[in-house]
């Protein structure tokens, strides 16, 4: 007799091809397609200010910077502390074709999902250039290799008066079926692509972890000699994490430039990718929720912290600045105590709770 | 009797109904939305802690002495960690709130909101004196002359108080587009005829120690050093050229260096980070100065006192800018009123290009009149050269104006 589709108890997998979908039971699949017409449908039913809906957008474009570097930190184990700088390749690339044809030309105002798309392919080849140190060196060193990358990135921005030496490029205003997109609707817009994007490439990740590829990421980052020794090669398995990793990163800075219409240098510093890198071990290495728990808890956070250092600022004493250490001190708290109490991240913490609702209504 | 506790009761109905529909008095009053978004914490906000505490002190002072009559002014103030990106959110959450008038800080969200300043069509006055700021721009006011003008301007005063052939000079300026803007209309007003010799242009990183650049410049004959960053920098240079013995003991000495800076390298804050090194500094500013006591500097101690500013906040130059922004947005609400205007930020605007001729302004704060017009978005085009004396600045000569910045236009 077969077991409830509804609930986990009591199916067992009988072949493989069934252990690699997506949805184990019916109710997964309709509690997930619920929560997508929610995400959906929310903006039509409550109208968030603009300020609001920048911050979400902030957010889901977080998300998917902090997938790609789940990818490479998470899965494949390679620390990259230069995320934010192949996020800063994405939008320089879009910077690059304002400078060159115009910030309001056609291909920048209409041809924006295949804009978006270059970025990402062009943070993929830097994130492959990068990746190819990871031949050979492990851990700290690598780490450096990544370090180095996004001091070079810096440097090139600043200097270079191509990139208009880190002030803000402008980019044009997008159109769509209905037309211009102005002021009025540009933060919703953006808000359902960004949304589009993160789905997307939520179900990429999904999909390629079952994969031979993504099982291959996850061998090399657990013993690359065994990796090896199984027949993978765990050096082209380490620059293609690299060059994935860029490409989701790319695609995160073209969204970044066109939801502020513009690309400044300051978006993309090595404490942006400080901040990537707490997101993802707040919200979890190696899962992929943790990539949308992390950047949801640390915006928050941010957002929390900005409002006390601004009220601490108008308190203490001005000549100790004391405000401004605030943020730096709460992030590194943050990022200890998880790393002390919570290793797994968020995501552990949605792995226990749902464990214990699959088990529903038998307790053991 | 019945009757009459009736009537009395009813009275009392009546007259509780009137005094909770009648508007309390403030109320009649109209509420002006300012906002302003600035470095409160993070870089710079060394400048931007007391600037906002200026700004917060005038408009507190409009509304408690009712400059406005009844219309009482309410700025909100964000701070934004001199990031872009919360600027913008902080702009996008003013404009949601309907401001007339948008006070903005940095050189980089300035650059960075332009557009958006040209497509909601508001008047900004930022804390950022780039002349960047005003290419195809038509509604940011810079509060004083540009960087470029300063820096110009204090080319001039060297080149008019060098004695002996053409000056040499170098330049050491901030690693940023804020650094390198004025260098080069430094450069275009020497294509012009300015008589001085710009050796090297130094951008500074965060050196610890400055012997070997300034060993260098000697070696190069350089005589003069035009700063043009922040504050710390310039006191770490001070501190190895006094250590080294290389600072002139008079003005121009020849073999020695004579260090000059624009507006965010001088203030009391390198005097307390440079101490005895800086001592014959050579500074530019538009603001006055509460060691130089005058009418506007006894206004301004008085209004950081009547809100308990500690004496830092009080003798700060970025308070009395904070102050100067806030005197300025008064002035062009007050003076719409009065033509009968209503507040928006189309009559502002307009009245900001009609500060000029009989219409300047001039704000206690500074050493010159604010003007305007349409195609002049600097406001107080004179500058003050202070140099520090005993520990403090103290004026030199009359306030000056660039005669290159004109000709380079």
């Amino acid at each position: 007799m077969s077991a409830n589709s509804w609930l986990a108890t009591g199916n067992f997998h009988t072949d493989y091809k069934q252990e690699q979908k997506i949805f184990f039971t019916s109710l997964d699949r309709t509690v997930f397609t619920f929560f997508l017409l929610i995400l959906f449908s929310w903006p039509m039913l409550f109208s968030l200010s603009n300020k609001g809906m920048l911050l979400v957008d902030n957010i889901l474009i977080a998300i998917v910077a902090v997938m790609g570097l789940n990818l490479v930190t998470g899965f494949a184990g390679l620390i990259s502390i230069g995320h934010a700088a192949f996020v800063g390749i994405g939008a320089y690339t879009i910077a690059s074709f304002s400078q060159v044809i115009g910030d309001s030309h056609f291909v920048i105002t209409h041809c924006w999902p295949v804009l978006i798309i270059i970025s990402g392919l062009v943070g993929a080849v830097f994130g492959a250039i990068v990746g190819l140190p990871a031949l050979r060196l492990k851990h700290l060193y690598l780490a450096i290799a990544t370090l180095s990358f996004q001091m070079i990135f810096e440097w090139t921005i600043q200097f270079m008066t191509f990139f208009n030496q880190g002030q803000t490029i402008f980019v044009g205003r997008v159109y769509w079926f209905t037309g211009k997109v102005l002021r009025k609707e540009h933060y919703l817009f953006w808000y359902y692509v960004i949304m589009v994007v993160v789905i997307l490439l939520g179900f990429a990740v999904k999909n390629l972890l079952k994969t031979r590829y993504g099982r291959a990421l996850v061998a090399v980052r657990d013993n690359d000699r065994a990796a090896d020794a199984m027949g993978m090669n765990p050096g082209l398995t380490k620059v293609y994490a690299f060059a994935l990793s860029g490409f989701f990163a790319g695609v995160a800075g073209a969204l970044h430039a066109y939801l502020y219409r513009g690309v400044g240098f300051e978006s993309f510093t090595l404490h942006e990718s400080i901040s990537y890198l707490a997101m993802a071990i707040v919200g979890g290495l190696g899962v992929l929720n943790g990539s949308f728990w992390g950047p949801v808890a640390i915006k928050y956070l941010e957002l929390q912290v900005e409002h006390l250092a601004e009220i601490a600022g108008n308190f203490l004493p001005s000549s100790m600045n004391l405000a401004t250490a605030l943020k730096p001190l709460t992030f590194g708290l943050v990022i200890v105590l998880f790393l002390m109490f919570e290793p797994r991240g968020i995501a552990n913490w949605w792995r226990i709770a749902k464990s214990y609702t699959k088990l529903w209504p038998f307790r053991y | 009797m019945k009757i009459k506790n009736m009537l009395f009761l009813n009275l009392l109905l009546v007259l509780a109904v009137m005094f909770a529909f009648t508007p309390p008095v403030s109320a009649a009053g109209k509420v002006y939305k300012i906002g302003m978004s600035l470095a409160i914490t993070g870089p710079t906000s060394d400048a931007g802690n007391p600037y906002s505490k200026g700004v917060e002190d005038y408009f507190k002072f409009v509304n408690e002495t009712k400059m406005l009559g009844d219309d009482k002014i309410d700025c909100m103030i964000r701070d934004d960690q001199y990031k872009t990106d919360i600027t913008k959110r902080n702009f996008e959450d003013f404009l949601d709130q309907g401001i007339v008038l948008y006070l903005n800080y940095s050189t980089g969200s300035t650059l960075g909101l332009k557009r958006d300043f040209e497509e909601e069509q508001i008047p900004v006055l930022p804390a950022s004196y780039h002349a960047g700021n005003l290419d195809n721009s038509n509604y940011i006011f810079l509060p004083v002359a540009s960087y470029s003008e300063q820096l110009v301007a204090l080319s001039e005063y060297v080149v008019n108080h060098h004695k002996g052939d053409k000056p040499k000079v170098a330049m050491f300026i901030h690693p940023s587009a804020f650094g390198r803007g004025p260098v080069a209309d430094a450069k275009k007003a020497v294509a012009k005829g300015l008589n001085m010799d710009i050796v090297e242009v130094v951008e500074h990183g965060k050196d610890l120690d400055n012997s070997a650049m300034l060993k260098r410049l000697l070696s190069k004959g350089v005589q003069y050093v035009l700063c043009h960053t922040v504050q710390s920098p310039v006191a770490t240079m001070l501190k190895d050229s006094a250590r080294l013995g290389l600072t002139a003991k008079t003005y121009g000495e020849p073999g020695k260096l004579t260090f000059l800076g624009v507006h965010y390298t001088g203030g009391n804050d390198l005097i307390a980070l440079a101490g005895k090194a800086c001592e014959g500094y050579v500074w530019s500013c538009s603001f006055n100065l509460t060691s130089e006591k005058n009418e506007g500097t006894t206004k301004q101690l008085a209004l950081a006192k009547r809100y308990h500013r500690d004496s830092k906040a009080a003798n700060s130059h970025n308070y009395a800018a904070g102050i100067m922004v806030a005197q300025v947005t008064t002035e062009v609400i007050k003076r719409a009123k009065a033509k009968g205007l209503k507040i928006t930020k189309k009559t502002l605007y307009d009245e900001l290009n009609a500060m000029h001729g009989a219409n300047a302004y001039q704000p206690y704060t500074t050493i010159g009149p604010v003007t305007y017009s349409k195609t002049d978005h600097a406001g107080v085009d004179m500058l003050q050269i202070y140099t520090v004396k005993n520990g403090v600045f103290r004026k030199v000569g009359n306030p000056i104006q660039s005669f290159y910045m004109k000709k380079i236009k």
